[in-house]
């Protein structure tokens, strides 16, 4: 079986996050009209992803195949105000190219992130579409449970 | 041709009101005799069936009956027609199932499109049939539902435009190959077009052998493959066409149809109406003696004398009047044969294998030849073995309520279809079927 390797994204990494970071946003739209993407999603994402890699209060990391980025996690450090526990480390991206699903990678790359977050952390978090059950299911698999919901309408 | 041909069929289809009707098969002499096949006589029968069900396949017409079960969402190459329109398609396909396995069939077009709501009613007709024959579903719908039936029915369930044509291309493959000298699991297949046909056939031939990884599929998209941009859609809303998108390609090249082609062995086109869909240059860069399949109705993707010219050795379509007809007819009629006598309680792919491979040699190796690798529909036999090696199949797989070997079924089978093309001849002779209308 394929071994994937982890690591913290760096700036040469960005044109693949940045094409990944499209994939995933346009799997996104699969699940809701409100997640049309922008056409300047690409300039966006470099952006995103430039800022993101230098953050103190972000975590990008990758995951390679034979030196080749297959897959890619983004969690952002955040103070919940007024719950405890106070630090959330929020999963914002996760990404994973078809051929690396359903072989236990999802959950490697997972668990790759929460070790680098542990130490700063109190809690995990991830968002996703709603009607994702991939996901949904991905994560109850691993011990999340739905905490927060997101409702939308146009004005 | 077609035009002459839609022209009797309009004709026809008021004059005869249809094409079938429900005959008795039991003597009536007087109406003394109701007693018996009806009330109060029938009653012990339906007794000894509500204490064993599965003498409803012995005291019942189930045995040889079956549904051709459509929603009219993909028909022929009309498209959504509706129920009502695909009616006559579903009474040929019954006609078929008389004339060439001897199986009563009779057309159920429901107004049905949700395929899960599809799938429940299919599922509540269980009691009253042996088998379900699907029909004229649109894709990706048709998998989901054939899936989902196969698990869910104890009755063989089968989709025709995916099984039917994936186990007449394997038949004809396997005879081209022979003619070429290749071995199956070395050659490399390019599947042009990615419906229920050649999503079937791509599955059907990893079952038979074919190296899937060396195998390429080409939709209206190009070049199917593991990283291709539309991947997470398909991953949600064609999860069939996805897994072969895995499996396939393990190259991952990507491009069109030309680029697939370069060195290929084989190619099997079951897209849209040609001709001109495929170019003789693109024949021009397969390997050596090339296998090519045009299968797409009523006009192959491309003649099949320009495919001759770029050099292809063996050249299959779907046309009667061209060498080579892949036709799902010879298939049908005979699977239904050999699964309704064993009372099967499914036909597996490799049952749907078998018949493929058993199609195959009744083309013997001195009839073999690069115009000659299927056997044609007047040659009826094949369908007595054809369905004696299904019946041999379920028999072996333990599918079988009522297991028979390959000789019980032959003759049981030639019985029957004997029977039933002698039955349609004397209806003719006596004049209940009356001559074709006569068309200005």
């Amino acid at each position: 079986m394929t071994e994937l390797v982890f690591r913290k994204a760096e700036e040469k990494d960005i044109p693949r996050l940045v094409e990944l970071n499209i994939r995933l946003k346009r799997l996104n739209e699969e699940f809701d009209p409100l997640f049309k993407t922008r056409d300047d999603i690409a300039e966006t994402s470099k952006k995103y992803f430039a800022e993101a890699i230098k953050s103190p209060n972000s975590v990008v990391i990758v995951a390679e195949n034979s030196g080749r980025v297959v897959g890619f996690l983004k969690a952002d450090i955040v103070e919940r105000l007024f719950y405890h526990p106070k630090i959330e480390g929020k999963i914002v991206e996760f990404y994973l190219l078809p051929e690396y699903r359903r072989k236990k990678h999802g959950a490697e790359l997972l668990d790759y992130a929460v070790k680098m977050l542990k130490d700063r952390v109190e809690i995990i978090t991830a968002e996703f579409p709603s009607l994702n059950e991939i996901a949904v299911e991905f994560y109850t698999r691993l011990g999340f449970r739905g905490i927060v919901s997101i409702y939308a309408r146009e004005s | 041709m077609s035009d002459e041909h839609g022209k009797l069929a309009v004709k026809s289809a008021p004059y005869y009101g249809g094409k079938l009707e429900i005959v008795p098969k039991i003597p009536v002499k007087s109406l003394e005799d109701f007693s018996v096949w009806y009330t109060p006589g029938v009653a012990a029968v339906s007794k000894a069936i509500s204490e064993n069900r599965e003498l409803s396949f012995e005291y019942t017409w189930r045995w040889n009956t079956i549904a051709v079960v459509t929603n009219g969402s993909r028909v022929l190459g009309l498209g959504d027609i509706g129920p009502e329109a695909a009616l006559p398609v579903m009474e040929g396909k019954s006609l078929i199932f008389k004339f060439l396995g001897g199986v009563d069939a009779f057309p159920i077009c429901l107004n049905v499109k949700d395929p899960q709501k599809f799938v429940e009613v299919v599922k509540s007709l269980e009691p009253g049939l042996g088998g379900i024959n699907l029909e004229d579903i649109s894709s990706p719908d048709c998998f989901y539902i054939l899936d989902r039936l196969r698990q869910q029915m104890s009755i063989p369930v089968w989709h025709d435009d995916q099984l039917g044509t994936a186990a007449a291309t394997t038949a004809a493959l396997i005879n081209a190959l022979k003619l070429t000298n290749r071995k199956l699991n070395k050659v490399s297949i390019v599947l042009y077009g990615a419906g229920a046909a050649n999503i079937a056939t791509a599955r059907l031939l990893e079952k038979a052998g074919a190296d899937i990884t060396k195998m390429i599929l080409v939709d209206t998209k190009g070049i199917l493959h593991s990283e291709r941009e539309d991947m997470d859609e398909l991953m949600l809303k064609h999860p069939w066409k996805y897994e072969l998108a895995l499996k396939t390609n393990r190259a991952k090249l990507s491009g069109q149809l030309p680029d697939a082609l370069e060195g290929a062995d084989v190619l099997i086109a079951a897209s849209t109406p040609g001709p001109d869909r495929i170019k003789k240059d693109w024949i021009q860069r397969m390997a050596q003696n090339p296998v090519v399949f045009l299968l797409a109705n009523p006009v192959p993707e491309m003649w099949p004398w320009e495919a001759k010219e770029a050099g292809a050795a063996v050249v299959a379509t779907g046309r009667s009047d061209f060498p080579n007809q892949v036709n799902n007819s010879l298939v049908f009629p005979a699977v239904f044969r050999g699964a309704l006598d064993v009372k099967a309680r499914a036909i597996t792919d490799t049952m749907a294998l078998r018949a493929a491979q058993a199609l195959a040699e009744y083309v013997s190796d001195e009839k073999l030849h690069p115009d000659h690798i299927i056997p044609t529909m007047d040659e009826w036999e094949v369908y007595i073995h054809v369905a004696a090696s299904v019946a041999e199949q379920a028999r072996d797989e333990n599918v079988a309520r009522n297991p028979l070997n390959y000789d019980e079924e032959f003759v049981r089978a030639k019985k029957i279809i004997q029977r039933s093309r002698k039955l349609l001849m004397s209806l003719m002779d006596q004049h209940f079927i009356k001559p074709l209308p006569k068309v200005d």
